[in-house]
C-alpha cells in the first residue's frame, strides 16, 4: 500500500523500501552528477520552465518598448507634436482611426476587441494556454492606433496581452505540457504589465490576485523572473524612470487620515459609477446590429474630439502627463472634478465601442483627479485637514485601483512601487479599504467577472475565490467512538476491549509514534490462527495510515478518506493525542450541506 | 480553437518521419529552441535599439525645436507662449534640465509660482548646487514670506556654482539676500553679508555707492563711510555720494568732515533737502558745542547761556514727570541754576560751565525720551550730548 504523503514522520524503515524499489546499480551522486544527468536535469519541465520564464521576459520586454513606441509615433503622425492640439487634429484623428480599428478588428483581428486581462484569464481557464499570435499583432496595432489616436485607453492591458500571447506562442513552440502550457500566459501576462507599467511587483501581485488566483512556490518563481527580465529590458531601452514624477509626501498628523478616508468613500462612489456605465452599455452596444460596429469606436472618437475641442484635451490618451500635472498643483479642485467625470465618460465610450485598449491608464487618470480633487476641495473647506494635492492625486490612484478594479491588494503596492514612499502606506490602506468596501457593496460582481459573463466565458471569479469560506477538517470531523487500541496490547487483549462495541474499523495508536487501523475480523481471523498471544504491533496488515490535524482544508482528506476506512485526526500539540476521526462519509455529507448552506 | 491547434499537431506527429520531418523534430528539442530563443532575442533587441536610436533622435529633434521657440518667446516676456512651448519640448524629454528650468522661469514670470516651484524642487533635487534653481526657489520663498526658506536658498546661490560671470551672480544673489534681511530688520545679519559682500566688491563707484547705501540701511556707518570714500576717488562730484558720505560721517559724530560732504553735496545739487537739512544740523551742532576746540571764553561761555536758555523752553514745551522720592525736578534745578548762568558768572566761576552744560544734556534726553526726537536747536543740543557722552 501506498505511503502518505501527509505529515508521515520519515523513518529508516520507509526509506529502506524506497531505496531497495530503486535497486540502484551505481552510486546515486554518480548519476546524479553526470553530465548527461546535469543536462537532462537543467532541461527537467519545472527547471526548464523558469529559464523559459527569463526568454518569454525579455521577448515581452522587447515586445512592450515597440509597443510603445508605436503608440508615441502614431499620436506624432495623428494628434500633431505640440502640447496644444489643434481642434480638427482632436476631431478628425480618434474618427477616422475609429473606422481603420473598427474595419481591423472586424475582418482580421476578431480577438482583440477590450482589454486583455480576460483574453487572458480565458487562456488559462479554457483555452489551455493558447493565444494565437494574431491577437497579439492585432492587439499591437488596433491599440497604438487608438491611443495613438486620442481615444481614451491605456496600453497597459495590451500589453499584459501581447505577452501572454508571446508566451504562449513560446509555450507551444516548446511543446509544454498541459499544465505547464496552462501557465504561461500569465506568466507572459506579468512581464508584459511589468514593462508597461515600470512596476514588477504590481504586476507580479496583479497577476496572481485577479488572473491565476493562488500562490506556488513554482507560479511566483517564474512570474516574478518574467516581469524583472522584462522590466529591465524596458529599462534598458525608455530608462528607470517612474511613470510621473513623484511629489514629496508625509503624514503630518493623525487627523489627515480623516480627510483620506473621505477620499476613499468618493472614489469608491466615482467606482461604482464607473462600472454601472460599462454594465449598463457595454452590452447594449454589442447588441446592435452588427453594420452599427464599424462606426461605434469612430462615433466614440467623434464624442471624444467634441469634449476635447470643448476644453477638456486632457481626456485624450493614457494621459499620463496630465497625471504629473495634477499631482503637482497645476489645476484647480473644480477643474480636475470636472476631468475626473469626463474621463469616465470618455473612457466609457471608447471602451463600450470595443475599441482595443486598457482601462489601467484611465483608472489611473481617473483616480489621480478624483485624489487631487477631493484634496483641493479639502484645502479650500477644511484647511487644517488636507496636505498637498499631489499626495491625495497618489492615494486616489490607489483607490480606484482597489474600487474598480477591484485588486485591493495591487491597488497598495502598486501606490508604493510609483511612488518609492512607504509614509504613504498608511493613508493608501485606509482610503482603499472604504473604496473597496463602498465598491463591493454597491456593485457585488467585480468589473473583470462582469465582463467575463458579458462575453459569454465562465472564469473563476478571484475575488469570490478570496471571499469563498473555506472547509476544514474539524468542520467534518466527529469524536472518536468505541476503544482505540494500543499496539503494545497482545491480539487476544485487543480482542477482549473491542467485544463489546459495534464498531468494525479499530484504531491503533503505534509506538512510538504513529496511527494503524485493524477490524474486528482481521483480529477474530488472527486469533483463531494462532496469534493471540502475539503482540498486535508485530501482526498488523497495515504499517502507518496518515493522520490529519483538525485545521487541514477538508479538501486534503479526500486524498485520504477513500483508501482508508478511517483517518485519525490528531493534535498538533501532541501527535498521539487523538481528537476525533474523519471518514469518507462524513466529508461527503459536510460538502453536501455546505452545498446546500 | 485550441482544439484545433491540439488535432494538427497530434496530425503531424503521425506522419511519417522523413528527412524533413527529421530536421523538424530535431527543432523541437528543448535546448536547440532555447538556443534559438537566444538568437532571435540577439536580433530582436538589436532591432528595438535601432528603433529606439530612431525614436529618441526624432525626439530629441522635436524636444529641441520646441524649446528654441520657447527661449524666444520667454526672451521677449511672452511668458504664455513659452509656458505652452516648454511643455510642449517636455513631452520629449520630461526630465530634460533646462527645458524644466526655462519652464519654471516662464511659469514665473506668469506668477505662476507654485507649479515653477514644483518644477525648481525637482531640479534643487538633482543638482541642489544650482544657482539659478536656488534664486529663483530663494525668490519665490520670498514672495510667500517663507523668510528662513528664502535666507538658506540664497545662502545656496550665493556660494551654488554658476555657469558664466560666477562672481557677479553671487553678488547679485548675495545683493537679495541682503535686501530680504534689511527688509526684515534682521540688522546683525545683513551687516555680516555686507561685510562679505565688501571684501568681493571691486572698486566701481556705482557699486561702492550701492554698497554705502546698504551699510547705511544696515547702521554700520563706518562702513558705510568707507565704501562712500571708494566711490568718490572714482567719480568725486557725484551727490547721492557726497550725501550718504555727509549722512554716514554725521551718524558717526564726525561733524566738521559731515559738514564738508554736505556742503559739497548741496552745492552740486540744491534740490537736495535732506542733505541740506543736515547740513543746518550739523553746522548748528559745531556752533552750539562748548567744549569745541579754538573758542575763545567769551565764545564759549555765550554758547553755554543760549544753550542753557534752549533747554529751559524745550523743559517748558515738554515738561518732564518727576520720580517721587527722587529729588528736586530738572525744573527746579534749572530754576535754581538759571541765575547763575549768565557770561559773567561763567567766567568767575568756569565750573559753572559743565553743572550748565550737564543739566541741558539732561534736559534734552529727558525730554527726547518724553516727547520724541526734537529739531532744531533742540536735536542739536541732543545730538552733542551724544558726541560728550562719557567724556
Amino acid at each position: 500500500m501506498k505511503e502518505a504523503n501527509v505529515d508521515l514522520p520519515s523513518n529508516s524503515e520507509t526509506d529502506v523500501l524506497v531505496e531497495n524499489d530503486r535497486a540502484p546499480a551505481a552510486p546515486a551522486w554518480m548519476h546524479e552528477h553526470s553530465p548527461s544527468a546535469l543536462w537532462r536535469s537543467l532541461f527537467r519541465e519545472d527547471r526548464f520552465f523558469l529559464v523559459l520564464s527569463v526568454f518569454i521576459g525579455i521577448f515581452a520586454g522587447l515586445a512592450v518598448v515597440c509597443f510603445r513606441f508605436a503608440i508615441d509615433w502614431s499620436r506624432l503622425y495623428l494628434l500633431g507634436t505640440g502640447a496644444v492640439l489643434t481642434p480638427a487634429r482632436m476631431l478628425l484623428a480618434p474618427t477616422l482611426a475609429g473606422l481603420v480599428i473598427a474595419v481591423l478588428v472586424m475582418h482580421f483581428f476578431p480577438t482583440t476587441r477590450g482589454g486583455g486581462v480576460n483574453q487572458t484569464k480565458a487562456a488559462l481557464y479554457i483555452y489551455n494556454g493558447h493565444i494565437p499570435i494574431r491577437t497579439a499583432i492585432g492587439k499591437f496595432i488596433c491599440a497604438a492606433l487608438a491611443i495613438g489616436s486620442g481615444h481614451s485607453l491605456g496600453p497597459e492591458d495590451p500589453s499584459l496581452q501581447i505577452g501572454a500571447c508571446l508566451a504562449s506562442v513560446m509555450g507551444r513552440k516548446m511543446r509544454l505540457s498541459r499544465d505547464r502550457m496552462r501557465l504561461i500566459a500569465p506568466v507572459g501576462a506579468a512581464a508584459g504589465l511589468a514593462a508597461a507599467f515600470n512596476a514588477p511587483i504590481s504586476a507580479v501581485l496583479f497577476v496572481i490576485e485577479e488572473v491565476i488566483g493562488r500562490w506556488t512556490a513554482g507560479i511566483l518563481g517564474s512570474v516574478v523572473l518574467s516581469a524583472v527580465s522584462s522590466v529591465v529590458v524596458m529599462r534598458w531601452f525608455l530608462g528607470s524612470e517612474s511613470l510621473f514624477r513623484i511629489p514629496a509626501v508625509e503624514l503630518k498628523r493623525p487627523t489627515e487620515l480623516i480627510a483620506y478616508a473621505i477620499l476613499g468613500v468618493v472614489g469608491g462612489l466615482a467606482s461604482v459609477a464607473f462600472s454601472s456605465g460599462i454594465a449598463t452599455f457595454r452590452p447594449r452596444c454589442k447588441a446592435l446590429p452588427r453594420w452599427t460596429q464599424y462606426f461605434q469606436p469612430a462615433i466614440a472618437g467623434l464624442l471624444i474630439g467634441i469634449i476635447a475641442v470643448l476644453g477638456a484635451p486632457q481626456v485624450m490618451g493614457a494621459g499620463y502627463e496630465y497625471i504629473d500635472q495634477a499631482m503637482h498643483g497645476q489645476f484647480t479642485w473644480e477643474f480636475l472634478a470636472i476631468l475626473a467625470g469626463l474621463k469616465i465618460l470618455a473612457t466609457l465610450l471608447s471602451f463600450v465601442s470595443g475599441t482595443p485598449g486598457g482601462m489601467f491608464a484611465p483608472t489611473l487618470f481617473i483616480g489621480a483627479m478624483l485624489g487631487a480633487a477631493v484634496g483641493g476641495a479639502e484645502h479650500a473647506f477644511l484647511p487644517h485637514l488636507a496636505v498637498s494635492p499631489g499626495t491625495y492625486a497618489l492615494v486616489g490612484m490607489g483607490v480606484l485601483f482597489a474600487g474598480f478594479l477591484r485588486v485591493p491588494m495591487t491597488s497598495v503596492f502598486m501606490v508604493l512601487e510609483v511612488s518609492g514612499n512607504y509614509s504613504i502606506i498608511v493613508p493608501v490602506i485606509v482610503a482603499n479599504t472604504f473604496a473597496y468596501v463602498i465598491s463591493r457593496g454597491l456593485q457585488p460582481i467585480a468589473i473583470f467577472d462582469m465582463l467575463t459573463r458579458q462575453d459569454g466565458l465562465e472564469l473563476p471569479s478571484m475575488e469570490e475565490q478570496r471571499e469563498e469560506g473555506i472547509l476544514r477538517v474539524e468542520d467534518a470531523m466527529r469524536p472518536v467512538q468505541g476503544p482505540v487500541l494500543d499496539a503494545e496490547k497482545t491480539v487476544d487483549q485487543a480482542l477482549r476491549e473491542v467485544d463489546h462495541t459495534e464498531n468494525d474499523d479499530l484504531l491503533v495508536r503505534l509506538s512510538p509514534s504513529g496511527w494503524s487501523i485493524i477490524s474486528k475480523q482481521q483480529l477474530v481471523a488472527m486469533a483463531n490462527d494462532g496469534k493471540a498471544a502475539a503482540n498486535l504491533g508485530s501482526v498488523l496488515p497495515i504499517r502507518r495510515v496518515p493522520y490529519l490535524h483538525p485545521d487541514h482544508p477538508l479538501e486534503t482528506a479526500l486524498r485520504y478518506v477513500d483508501r482508508w476506512a478511517i483517518v485519525p485526526v490528531v493534535s498538533r500539540a501532541d501527535f498521539r493525542r487523538l481528537e476525533g476521526v474523519i471518514t469518507q462519509r462524513d466529508v461527503l455529507e459536510r460538502y453536501r450541506e455546505f452545498g446546500e448552506g | 480553437m485550441s482544439e484545433t491547434t491540439a488535432a494538427l499537431e497530434e496530425r503531424e506527429d503521425a506522419m511519417p518521419v522523413g528527412v524533413l520531418d527529421h530536421y523538424r523534430l530535431y527543432l523541437r528539442q528543448r535546448p536547440v529552441m532555447l538556443a534559438l530563443f537566444s538568437v532571435l532575442a540577439v536580433v530582436f533587441f538589436s532591432t528595438v535599439g535601432g528603433l529606439s536610436r530612431v525614436y529618441y533622435a526624432q525626439r530629441q529633434a522635436l524636444g529641441n525645436r520646441w524649446f528654441t521657440r520657447g527661449v524666444a518667446d520667454l526672451n521677449a516676456n511672452r511668458f504664455d507662449a513659452a509656458v505652452t512651448e516648454f511643455r510642449a519640448a517636455l513631452l520629449y524629454s520630461r526630465d530634460d534640465y533646462s527645458y524644466q528650468l526655462n519652464l519654471a522661469e516662464a511659469l514665473i514670470g506668469m506668477r505662476h509660482t507654485g507649479e515653477a516651484s514644483t518644477y525648481l524642487l525637482n531640479l534643487w533635487d538633482r543638482e541642489p548646487e544650482d544657482g539659478l534653481v536656488n534664486l529663483e526657489l530663494a525668490r519665490i520663498a520670498t514672495q510667500q514670506a517663507q523668510t528662513d526658506q528664502a535666507v538658506r536658498y540664497y545662502h545656496n546661490a550665493v556660494y551654488a556654482v554658476w555657469p558664466a560671470d560666477q562672481e557677479e551672480k553671487r553678488r547679485d544673489a548675495r545683493l537679495e539676500l541682503i535686501e530680504l534681511l534689511l527688509h526684515n530688520r534682521a540688522v546683525a545679519q545683513a551687516q555680516a553679508e555686507l561685510i562679505a559682500l565688501a571684501a568681493n566688491m571691486g572698486d566701481n563707484p556705482a557699486q561702492q555707492q550701492r554698497l554705502g547705501d546698504l551699510f547705511l540701511r544696515a547702521e554700520d556707518y563706518e562702513h558705510a563711510l568707507a565704501a562712500y570714500r571708494i566711490a568718490l576717488k572714482s567719480d568725486r562730484h557725484n551727490p547721492a555720494v557726497m550725501s550718504g558720505a555727509g549722512y554716514a560721517a554725521f551718524q558717526l559724530g564726525r561733524y566738521p568732515q559731515a559738514q564738508r560732504y554736505l556742503q559739497a553735496a548741496v552745492a552740486s545739487d540744491p534740490k537736495d533737502t535732506q542733505s541740506a537739512e543736515r547740513l543746518m544740523i550739523t553746522e548748528m551742532v559745531l556752533q552750539m558745542d562748548p567744549y569745541r576746540r579754538q573758542t575763545s571764553v567769551a565764545e564759549r561761555n555765550r554758547t553755554v547761556v543760549a544753550a542753557f536758555e534752549a533747554a529751559g523752553q524745550r523743559l517748558k514745551a515738554c515738561p518732564v514727570p518727576n520720580a517721587p522720592g527722587s529729588g528736586p525736578s530738572m525744573s527746579e534745578n534749572w530754576t535754581t541754576l538759571k541765575p547763575k548762568i549768565t557770561a559773567l558768572e561763567l567766567r568767575r566761576n568756569p565750573d559753572l560751565v559743565d553743572s550748565a552744560m550737564d543739566l541741558v544734556f539732561r534736559i534734552e534726553r529727558q525730554t527726547s525720551l518724553v516727547c520724541g526726537t526734537p529739531t532744531g536747536t533742540d536735536l542739536a543740543l541732543l545730538l552733542i550730548a551724544k558726541l560728550h557722552e562719557g567724556s
